[in-house]
């Protein structure tokens, strides 16, 4: 049964757990003794008034009241000389757009309110994203309105205008044509046609201009692989939902691997227990570090960093093998066990066809062996699309290699950088600096001031996605469109501008991007879609989709793919470095959003910053606990010093690094959070969030390697606390109000595959009493009754509803000291609970599940308000109202979900610009009130006034909230329950995987969840635990 | 100590019978703006637009109908009508028979009031643009004002055929505007009760809210 799972939050707690012992207060190692609350004490003095005293007081008193009895200040209102069409004040305008968080091209609908954006959404109907947005792209609104973006062109550090850049820019490049000098284009993965476009007629009016294009995160490898086995030099298009058997090798396809929020979609539709005979796909991740794919992975297997070649070359030989194709050979020895290797391979086999293998690695050989596994399971032309692949790396590691070769060697006489970064994010980014000086003419495009533009004479500003007109081809095949929702702030213009007005006549964006639309888009409409179309439905819609050629498909190279070799495992028994990306920081390119800084990692849940991650054996072995500096320190004596969390899951031999981190300008949050007397800042001033893993990226065997350097790893001395959320709000019983036994409450029910077609009430720990109810049933919800049920086996804890939650309700960021302080603000967390694995020592299984205000119908929090301000509404759901909250804290304290947030101070609010960020409809809480979340009531409200002004009911699905319509795992489902036809009441009635946490209290939360269920073989190892 | 009861019993006793006197004399609390009347900066007439001409409120306040807000016509609204109006018809009369008695064309005549609305466009007397002028918004001051954290939807009300003066008062009577109502959140919930008990106009059913997340959140 799954109560006999024991399921911990930190190892403190699983030692205490282990012990039999019930966890009363958590130790919580990583929090500094000054963030203690320590209460001074007052002796309270004895209250004697004296005559003059009280005459004093009563003076100031009437003289106060006195003073506040002027009239507030008059309010202006400016309706406007000549209103916009369809700009009504109040009313929000939405438009569809594309996301330019990355290269994903995930379509995106923006709420606008009074001329600026406030929201982002998924557009449900886009063919990549299908309604869901992830966590970088929820918080590129934020992005916008940054106080430290580029607004004007700046010329050797001063600003400039257009004109003068213009004409410094064309004389330059005139010059280098003139003497025949190199030019070099770097950007990272171009796939809009316009701008494709622009770059070819700059390529052709300068015949020694070439175009290098780099991934920070890359791919290249893929595509170099697939040069070598299909002819074509493209990354493959995956469809996760025709898979049952998906096996992910070193990649994190759900958190940033090339299109998470695709893929998550994908993984998704192959997990629908709904039907009959229930779907459910089986997931194995085989990985070094612990990624948010290997998290929800029904098996993870954990190998150390830098045998995935050897795993991969065992795997191709094994599947080319069975399928009667050349073997590749394999040096190595197999890196896990070989009884799940076997397992693995067996159910790729079975389901061959139906099932595709998933590698991160970075490696042309290695991905050479991951495709002749793929042609040997069958999966070209089901699940991988290679005639119309995706476009979203189309980086080329070798091309940027040769680049910064030219510049050492000193043959490029100009370089023009557009949104890109390589000094900080590229391999070799370190040589860039010491070359670069020596270019003649140096040019970049960026919306921020960063390493790169640092050695650039010519630096101007790119315009962010909301403000531009763009497009872009994410896949082969679907057109999406990027309009301007603002105004731009400055002067911004974007790299297809530019290049046009440098090698021919000037054109406005807008009639750019239509040139291409009428030119390259239109003709490729399919027939009858043509007549349809117009730029006006292809802007309304977000994108079209067009015709993609079918070119013959050349036949499978399989000896050019049995002839890989890939890499063979680093010798000795060292230290081996994996740099990963993280869900919240990818590349990096958003280090300077707080949002994303201060949103927990998935797994490690630390905020501000990254550490060395290592596994409870290695941090044994060089004696280090959580927090204490540990030096990386790799070839060429590149180091990085950061303090060390011990991440269970990890390789004994693995080191790993998070990316992101480190950039310069980063130090601008050193003031982030409330400024008290108290405060520490969350950076120090000239210091950065965090510490680069870029330097530890080399460039090896036509890729770059970001896993399986050999490292030397060393105690660095000193201690540096690490920010994590979740070590607090724990949903345990304090020991000493705990009935006997009653201490664990376990709030994630999980079950196997195999246990739930037998019982679909299985994992449910025993059957839910009803006993009697002290409680009257006075809460009568006469309209709706607003319900939320969160499927377990869909959650991903991508925490793409955090950031959602966090735009749409205006809550402000704390900074690294007051999460510290267990401060953080956050009305949606997502609690992130480990288990062991029978039998496999250091390996854990993770649940995410995401935790909110569950609107209890007893609500604890509301009896114990002394005025009331807590309470129910007659929609179900539980209401703070701000304006009579005094902030005594009670109902937090009776909250058995720690899901109640209090404002400890007025957060800063002093940057005007990010003000515009601000959601109208909700408040912006003061110092000393509550809060939590409030199931988006202002959204709930403006659905049922839409509805009553156009005089229907409202329909279901009518109204979302944040988190639902962000999540890209479709895992929140919400809804009247009082329509028995809403998708939620369906659900709550009818699946038994349905269940309440800590139902036992009785306290009738409109929160549900869905159990998790894996899909674990009855006869695979492990299954027994669950029975 | 007994110094001390009798301060805090006169303090308590002051602070009740100040509440008394309000209750009693039925005066405003703090907060409460009732008799408003602030002046504009162009002396627009209710009386003569929504009165006289009979001119509907949601014609300038067409916002009322789709959006929480009522909003004010942008200076577009006026002009529709005010580009060809420049003065009342018998300012107009007396200048044309002027013109006549003079024997020659009758002169634009444009009241002082309309006058700014003109500026405020960038024309001149004759309606047009005058060169290097800048359009600048008219700055209305705003009448009713509810605090940061109480949220009114116009719309719902509008919907359900609330009446504009229901909250807003003979509007058509008020040379200036004036805060009609108290706007406070006994008098809205006193409403709210009312149609619960007696139904829209028109008997249908209401179902006005008086939870706290309605107007708080």
């Amino acid at each position: 049964m799954s109560d006999a799972v024991i399921r911990w939050t930190t190892l403190e707690e699983r030692d205490v757990l282990r012990q039999g012992a019930a966890v009363s207060q958590p130790t919580v190692g990583a929090t500094p003794a000054s963030a203690r609350d320590e209460t001074p004490v007052d002796d309270g003095g004895d209250l004697r008034l004296s005559r003059r005293g009280f005459l004093a007081a009563s003076g100031f008193t009437m003289a106060g009241a006195l003073a506040a009895c002027g009239r507030a200040p008059p309010v202006h209102s400016a309706p406007g000389a000549m209103a916009p069409e369809d700009v009504v004040a109040g009313r929000a305008t939405w438009y569809a757009t594309t996301c330019g968080g990355c290269a994903a091209g995930c379509g995106l609908i923006v709420r606008c309110r009074d001329g600026r954006p406030v929201k982002v959404e998924g557009n449900p109907r886009h063919p990549v994203s299908a309604g869901g947005v992830c966590a970088v792209g929820q918080a590129t609104l934020l992005g916008l309105y940054d106080s430290r973006r580029l607004l004007r062109p700046v010329v050797d550090g001063r600003d400039a205008t257009w004109k003068a850049v213009d004409e410094r820019v064309r004389t330059d490049l005139e010059r280098v044509r003139a003497t025949g000098g190199a030019i070099r284009l770097v950007t990272g993965t171009v796939n809009g046609p316009s701008t494709s476009a622009a770059v070819a007629a700059f390529l052709a009016a300068f015949p020694t201009a070439r175009h290098v294009s780099y991934d920070a995160l890359s791919a290249s490898a893929i595509s170099d692989a697939h040069r070598r086995t299909h002819g074509v030099r493209v990354v493959p298009r995956v469809f996760l939902d025709r898979a049952e058997t998906i096996l992910g090798l070193d990649a994190d396809f759900l958190g940033t691997w090339i299109s998470p929020v695709e893929h998550t979609r994908g993984w998704r539709a192959g997990r629908t227990l709904g039907g009959a005979p229930p779907r459910l796909s089986h997931h194995v991740q085989v990985e070094a570090a612990l990624t948010l794919t290997g998290s929800n992975a029904d098996r993870r297997v954990r190998l150390d960093a830098g045998t995935e070649g050897a795993f991969a070359a065992h795997l191709a030989a094994r599947l080319a093998k069975a399928a009667g194709l050349p073997a590749p050979a394999t040096p190595d020895p197999l890196p896990v066990e070989a009884a799940a290797f076997d397992s693995v391979v067996a159910h790729l086999w079975a389901t061959r066809g139906r099932s595709v293998v998933l590698c991160g690695t970075n490696d042309v050989d290695v991905q050479a062996c991951i495709a002749l596994a793929n042609e040997a399971l069958g999966a070209y032309g089901g699940i991988l699309d290679v005639a119309a692949p995706s476009l979203q790396r189309t980086g080329d590691d070798g091309g940027f290699a040769a680049f910064v070769d030219e510049l050492e060697a000193g043959t490029v006489s100009a370089v023009i950088f557009a949104g890109c970064n390589p000094v900080a994010d590229a391999a070799g980014g370190a040589r860039l600096t010491a070359a670069l000086p020596r270019v003649a003419v140096r040019i970049g495009l960026a919306e921020r001031h960063d390493e790169t533009t640092a050695a650039l004479t010519v630096v101007t500003p790119l315009p962010h996605a909301f403000e531009a007109w763009d497009d872009a081809e994410p896949v082969r095949g679907v057109v999406s469109f990027t309009q301007p929702l603002v105004e731009p702030f400055g002067e911004p213009r974007s790299l297809r501008a530019c290049l046009v007005a440098w090698s021919g006549a000037a054109m406005s964006e807008l009639d750019l991007v239509r040139a291409t639309w009428r030119r390259d888009v239109l003709p490729r409409l399919p027939a009858g879609a043509a007549e349809a179309s117009s730029w006006r439905t292809a802007l309304r819609d977000g994108f079209v989709r067009v015709d993609v050629p079918r070119a013959p498909a050349r036949p499978f190279d399989v000896a050019a793919a049995a002839a890989a070799a890939p890499r063979v495992r680093p010798p000795g028994d060292g230290w081996v470095l994996a740099c990963v990306p993280s869900v919240a920081m990818l590349d990096g390119r958003h280090a300077q959003n707080p949002w994303l800084q201060e949103l927990p990692d998935p797994i490690t849940k630390q905020t501000w910053g990254n550490a060395v991650l290592l596994s409870e054996v290695s941090a044994r072995r060089l004696r280090v606990a959580d927090g204490d500096r540990v030096r990386v320190t790799g070839k060429d004596g590149v180091t990085a010093t950061l303090p060390a969390l011990i991440q269970p899951g990890l390789g004994d031999r693995t080191v790993v690094l998070v990316l992101g981190y480190g950039r310069a300008g980063t130090d601008r949050f050193a003031g982030v959070g409330p400024a008290w007397i108290e405060a520490k800042p969350t950076v120090v001033r000239g210091g950065t969030v965090g510490a680069s893993a870029t330097p530890f990226l080399r460039f090896e065997r036509g890729a770059v390697v970001y896993g399986g350097s050999p490292v030397v790893v060393e105690r660095a001395g000193g201690r540096e606390d690490v920010a994590r959320a979740q070590v607090y709000d724990r949903l345990d019983v304090p020991k000493n109000v705990a009935p006997h036994g009653g201490e664990r409450r376990d709030p994630v029910h999980e079950t196997t595959l195999a246990a739930f077609t037998k019982d679909r009430r299985a994992g449910h720990p025993h059957a839910a009493h009803s006993a009697a109810d002290l409680w009257p049933a006075e809460h009568r919800t006469p309209g709706e009754r607003w319900r939320m049920v969160v499927d377990l086996t869909a959650c991903t804890g991508c925490s793409a509803c955090v950031v959602s939650c966090q735009a749409e309700n205006n809550i402000p960021v704390v900074g690294k000291d007051e999460v510290f302080r267990r401060r953080d603000l956050a009305w949606m967390r997502i609690d992130r609970y480990y288990a062991d694995v029978p039998g496999a020592t250091g390996e854990v299984e993770v649940v995410h599940q995401p935790m909110l205000c569950q609107h209890c119908e007893n609500a604890p929090c509301e009896t114990v308000c002394p005025v009331l301000a807590t309470v129910h509404n007659s929609d179900g759901t539980n209401g703070q109202v701000y304006n009579r909250c005094v902030g005594t804290r009670y109902c937090a304290n009776n909250c058995p979900y720690k899901v109640r947030r209090f404002n400890w101070f007025d957060y800063a609010r002093h940057d005007r610009f990010a003000d515009l960020v601000l959601n109208p409809d909700v408040t912006v809480r003061t110092r000393g009130v509550m809060e939590k979340c409030s199931m988006c009531v202002q959204r709930l409200h403006e659905a049922r006034a839409e509805a009553r002004r156009l005089g229907r009911p409202l329909a279901d699905g009518e109204a979302r909230t944040a988190c639902q319509q962000s999540c890209p795992a479709s895992a929140i489902v919400f809804g009247d329950a009082n329509d028995p036809r809403s998708a939620v009441a369906r659900l709550i009635a009818q699946d038994a995987r349905h269940y309440r946490v800590l139902e036992e209290l009785n306290v009738k939360p409109s929160v549900g969840y869905l159990t998790k269920v894996r899909n674990r073989p009855a006869d695979g190892e492990g299954a027994e635990r669950h029975g | 100590m007994r110094r001390r009861t009798l301060s805090i019993v006169a303090v308590v006793g002051a602070l009740l019978g100040g509440a008394v006197v309000i209750q009693g004399a039925d005066l405003p609390l703090p907060g409460n703006h009732i008799g408003y009347e602030p002046v504009q900066p162009i002396a627009f007439s209710h009386p003569l637009h929504a009165g006289q001409l009979e001119i509907p409120c949601l014609y300038c306040h067409s916002a009322a109908e789709r959006s929480r807000h009522a909003g004010l016509p942008s200076d577009a609204v006026c002009m529709n009508c005010h580009r060809a109006v420049g003065a009342t018809l018998s300012a107009v009369q007396e200048e044309a028979e002027r013109a006549k008695a003079a024997r020659r064309q009758p002169l634009p005549v444009v009241s002082s009031e309309i006058a700014k609305l003109y500026r405020a466009q960038g024309l001149d007397d004759t309606g047009q643009p005058v060169p290097g002028a800048r359009v600048t918004p008219i700055r209305w001051v705003r009448v009713h004002n509810l605090p940061d954290f109480a949220y009114f939807d116009h719309r719902s009300h509008v919907a359900v055929g609330v009446a504009c003066e229901t909250c807003h008062g003979p509007v058509d009577t008020m040379a200036r505007v004036r805060q009609h109502a108290d706007l406070t959140m006994g008098w809205c919930v006193n409403c709210h009760r009312r149609a619960n008990a007696t139904g829209l106009p028109g008997g249908r059913p209401a179902r006005a809210s008086t939870d706290c997340s309605t107007c708080h959140y």
